[in-house]
């Protein structure tokens, strides 16, 4: 008999980091293989599941950013302290490194788009030599909602680093500005060597993607990774399906030459 | 091996395998149509032959033998979660050929896609399946066209032919149940169709850019969004899950799942309130065009099998074989839109 | 010309404001016939009345315009249709009898309608054959649900289709549409428990709207039938009023009975000097009172479990013409 994939295992919370009200990291003991990008099913039984992504793989740990918007996440921020989560995964494709590997490397999120993301900055951050260049343009509502903080600040002494806020009002030293006012600026050696990543809510995506065409990118040099409804997250349920792909098998991370063909 | 039984003899094999399998079967359910005064056909345990339903078409598909609507996945106290117990009894579940094909198209996404599905797995590794021959069809059928007509991987046939009944056995197991009740030995072919009376044409060129037709606007205020068409496919398998806990001990509960429609509100919905497809049309044409298009991008062959239940139950008279029927005109809009 | 006219009366004939002139009238009990009569109707109008037809308020057809020397005529020519709507008739070929008994009218009911949760027809002419003729002055009519667009309420008993929705939970899938559509459409009788609806029985008027709102036949009705009865709504000059509910999740033998009851009860308290010896019901309860009436109206009825009887029996004050 193979796996039965629906019984969660209990993962320890290990630690406990707010960003900002409504997001906290929760590092998560589990050991095993797992990528940047992919998702782990979170729940705790009684209040259902949630599809979260991986933010940060450590040694026996993962990372799993969790914003508080419905009644999965609303239990788990009520519940964490000094418990146990039941999870299921991780799933999905993730980030392959190799796919940035020797290029120039631009990496475009928006709010909690940068939780998917977060492993690849880390790891471009901490082996500069892999890629040309890599640069990152991470946009946030407003200065309270920026998320991992200290990782900024350490990226920023590594990689080329633009942190913009929509309305800056209550900080005036962040820039202010959608994310897709600074990708004409973006400074690239060769186009055909470029590689983006674009990771965020739709509308963002949509014209960041819009922004990179524009600059001389083809769509085989732009990822992004999608967000859907997902209850299985092994295929069969279909509710995240787009197109002939399911977005919790085939994606999240879909290469745009390959997203853009499919349809909600 | 083909048989032939009296009305009696089959029946004396039904009963011989009732004491091994649960056989499901179309079967009539008098006063229990939405209706007043109207009757319901759908699967559930028989056990005679007089049981089965061979005139009328199911409302539903007998999916729901290998996807039941309500499925439990685990129980879950307060810290500790256990599998419910596997099922323990064989199934021999009559069907007719296009809803074999649709078993296909359950295997493709329950067995493959990726993952296994455990519960899927362990019900459909305890069920034979027992052909109903088609002498004609319904009005709404097309399987001919989506060439699920001929029958193929059943474990034993049945025909009922002047009354008499007549059986191709395919199983070495379902044999020894047959043999002694038979009047005689022959060779018995299953009727098939080899034409219906709806007749759908899909285009070759098919392709995604025939979301971009105006064909599917129509359906923002014709259809309502009640998912039956989904319900009575045979080949919809998609799914939600919910936990759930008891009113007695909240601590303790279940997480189950229940059949999901894409035409029902709510699909796409994630927390916090974003989704997708909210016009009524759009979901339409994601509907089609997974039957006609996607499925067999991802699988190499056509998703519908033509049993035509979507447009016997469809309560606002929208035919799915007819906007199927509307793809090619679907196309030749959009190329033409591209030319211009 | 001499004319007995309490004598045609009950002959289902009616004097005009035309001297000299009659109308036939039909009865067609829960208002539905085989077309082939209407060619009858049309030979009668056409030969001997002025060629017009009336389709009534109560389901008939109104012949005008008849001699009245040309009555037997019309009689004979009736018998068919008499014949074929199984009316209760002491002599063959003498005419309808016509009684205070109005016609027992009804919706097209579930022969046609989808919200329909009865043979509207089939239970009106079960009433006709256990009732007509009968001199005093009783107004009935069926609905085939709580739509009641045959106006029951208006009448002395009001006969409303119920259906009890029956879940088989495990057919569920929390879809939400029989949720939405109590709530949309009817009385907020459901409400979703752990994501399956839950029903509130003495909400619950058996409309069957979750029933036809089901898309996976979760929801199924009864194999038994069950009505609303409502009492003495009536018209008229004095005081019109709506009927009041009296039974909730009655049965049809209940009914008959109740209905066989209350013509006794009215027999012993008539008020034998009232014009045209015609007493509306509900006046008569008001003198008795209301317990007296349904110790009278529910003997020997034995009604279904569920049977919820409303007691004691109110009218709001109806329409009162106070000379304003």
């Amino acid at each position: 008999m193979t796996k039965n994939e629906y019984v969660p295992f209990l993962s320890e919370v290990l630690e406990v980091i707010p960003h900002t009200d409504i997001e906290y990291t929760f590092r998560m003991s589990y050991v095993g293989d797992v990528r940047p990008g992919q998702f782990f099913e979170v729940s705790i039984p009684r209040y259902g599941e949630a599809p979260i992504s991986v933010s940060g793989i450590g040694n026996g740990s993962i990372d799993l950013t969790i914003r508080r918007v419905g009644k999965v996440t609303n239990e788990i921020f009520e519940q964490y302290k000094g418990t146990s989560l039941y999870l299921r995964g991780p799933y999905g494709n993730g980030f392959n490194t190799e796919d940035y590997q020797d290029k120039e490397l631009v990496i475009v999120a928006g709010g909690t788009g940068v939780s998917p993301v977060r492993g690849i900055i880390t790891y471009f951050a901490s082996h500069t030599e892999k890629a040309v260049s890599a640069a990152l343009i991470a946009g946030f509502k407003t200065p309270k909602d920026i998320l991992f903080r200290e990782d900024f600040a350490l990226w920023k002494k590594r990689l080329n680093v633009i942190l913009t806020v929509d309305d800056n009002t209550a900080d005036p030293t962040f820039p202010q500005g959608l994310v897709t006012k600074y990708i004409p600026g973006l400074e690239f050696k060769d186009i055909k060597n470029a590689a983006a990543i674009v990771v965020g809510p739709p509308a963002m995506m949509r014209f960041s993607v819009k922004a990179l065409l524009e600059r001389g990118l083809s769509e085989e040099q732009i990822w992004i990774s999608h967000e859907r409804k997902m209850c299985c997250g092994i295929g069969k349920c279909g509710h995240c399906r787009i197109g002939d792909a399911y977005v919790c098998l085939d994606g999240p991370v879909f290469n745009y030459s390959r997203g853009s063909t499919l349809l909600d | 091996m083909g048989y032939y039984f009296s009305p009696e003899g089959i029946n004396k094999v039904i009963s011989g395998l009732s004491e091994k399998y649960d056989i499901f079967a179309p079967k009539l359910f008098p006063g229990k149509g939405a209706f007043s005064d109207t009757d319901l056909v759908r699967y559930d345990r028989i056990s005679a032959i007089e049981d089965v339903v061979f005139h009328m078409k199911s409302r539903f598909s007998p999916k729901e033998v290998l996807l039941p609507l309500t499925q439990t996945l685990f129980y879950y106290t307060e810290d500790s979660v256990s599998e419910p117990r596997p099922p323990v009894r064989d199934r021999l579940i009559f069907l007719r050929s296009c809803d074999l094909h649709a078993v296909r198209r359950l295997d493709a996404i329950y067995l493959g896609n990726v993952f296994e599905d455990h519960y899927y797995r362990q019900l459909r590794d305890h069920t034979k399946f027992v052909l109903m021959g088609c002498s004609r069809a319904f009005s709404t059928c097309f399987c001919v066209d989506m060439e699920t007509n001929i029958p193929t991987g059943y474990d034993m046939s049945i025909d009922l032919i002047d009354g008499e009944y007549r059986v191709d056995c395919r199983s070495k197991d379902l044999e020894d149940f047959l043999v002694p009740h038979s009047t005689r030995q022959g060779e018995v072919v299953p009727c098939h169709v080899t034409e219906t009376p709806t007749r759908v044409h899909i285009p070759e060129n098919l392709s995604s850019s025939a979301a971009g037709s105006s064909i599917w606007k129509e359906y923002d205020s014709r259809c309502i969004a009640c998912g039956r068409c989904n319900f009575s496919c045979p080949t919809c398998t998609c799914f939600t899950m919910q936990d759930l806990s008891y009113t007695d001990n909240p601590k303790a509960g279940e997480r189950r799942r229940v059949w999901a429609s894409c035409m029902v509100d709510g699909f796409t919905e994630v927390a916090g309130g974003a989704g997708c497809r909210k016009a009524y049309g759009e979901r339409m044409r994601f509907k089609v065009l997974h039957k006609a298009l996607d499925f067999k991008k991802r699988n190499g062959y056509q998703m519908c099998v033509g049993c035509g239940r979507c447009d016997d139950v469809c309560p606002e008279y929208i035919s799915f074989s007819g906007c199927l029927n509307k793809l090619e005109e679907a196309m030749e809009e959009v190329n033409g839109n591209d030319k211009k | 010309m001499d004319i007995n006219t309490k004598k045609l009366k009950k002959n289902a004939f009616r004097v005009t404001k035309v001297r000299g002139k009659t109308a036939s009238r039909i009865r067609v009990p829960g208002g539905h016939l085989d077309a082939g009569y209407l060619s009858l109707i049309q030979e009668i109008a056409e030969k001997f009345g002025n060629g017009t037809v009336h389709i009534t308020n109560r389901q008939g057809f109104e012949i005008p315009g008849i001699d009245y020397e040309n009555m037997p005529q019309v009689n004979a020519m009736l018998q068919p249709i008499i014949e074929g709507l199984n009316i209760n008739q002491a002599d063959p070929g003498k005419g309808y009898p016509a009684s205070g008994t109005r016609n027992i009218s009804a919706c097209i009911g579930n022969r046609v309608c989808p919200f329909a949760c009865y043979d509207t027809t089939a239970f009106a002419q079960r009433i006709e054959k256990a009732v007509f003729p009968n001199d005093l002055h009783f107004k009935i009519a069926l609905t085939g649900c709580p739509n009641d667009c045959a106006k029951v309420r208006m009448h002395d008993f009001g006969i409303i289709g119920m259906t009890l929705p029956v879940l088989e939970k495990d057919r569920c899938v929390t879809c939400s549409a029989c949720v939405k559509a109590c709530r949309r459409k009817s009385v907020e009788a459901l409400t979703a428990v752990s994501f399956r609806p839950s029903r509130n029985e003495e909400k619950c008027i058996g409309c069957g709207e979750c029933i036809l709102n089901c898309p996976t036949s979760a929801w199924t009705r009864s194999g038994k039938k069950y009505y609303r009865l409502t009492l003495f709504g009536r018209s008229g000059k004095r005081n019109p009023r709506l009927g009041e509910d009296f039974i909730k999740w009655a049965d049809e033998e209940s009914i008959i009975k109740i209905i066989l009851n209350t013509y006794d009860y009215v027999e012993h308290y008539i008020d034998r000097t009232a014009p045209g010896g015609k007493e509306h019901i509900g006046y008569i309860v008001d003198r008795t009172g209301f317990e007296e009436y349904k110790k009278w109206a529910l003997k020997d009825v034995t009604l279904p479990e569920i049977a919820k009887v409303y007691t004691p029996l109110y009218w709001s004050n109806g329409i009162s013409f106070t000379g304003r």
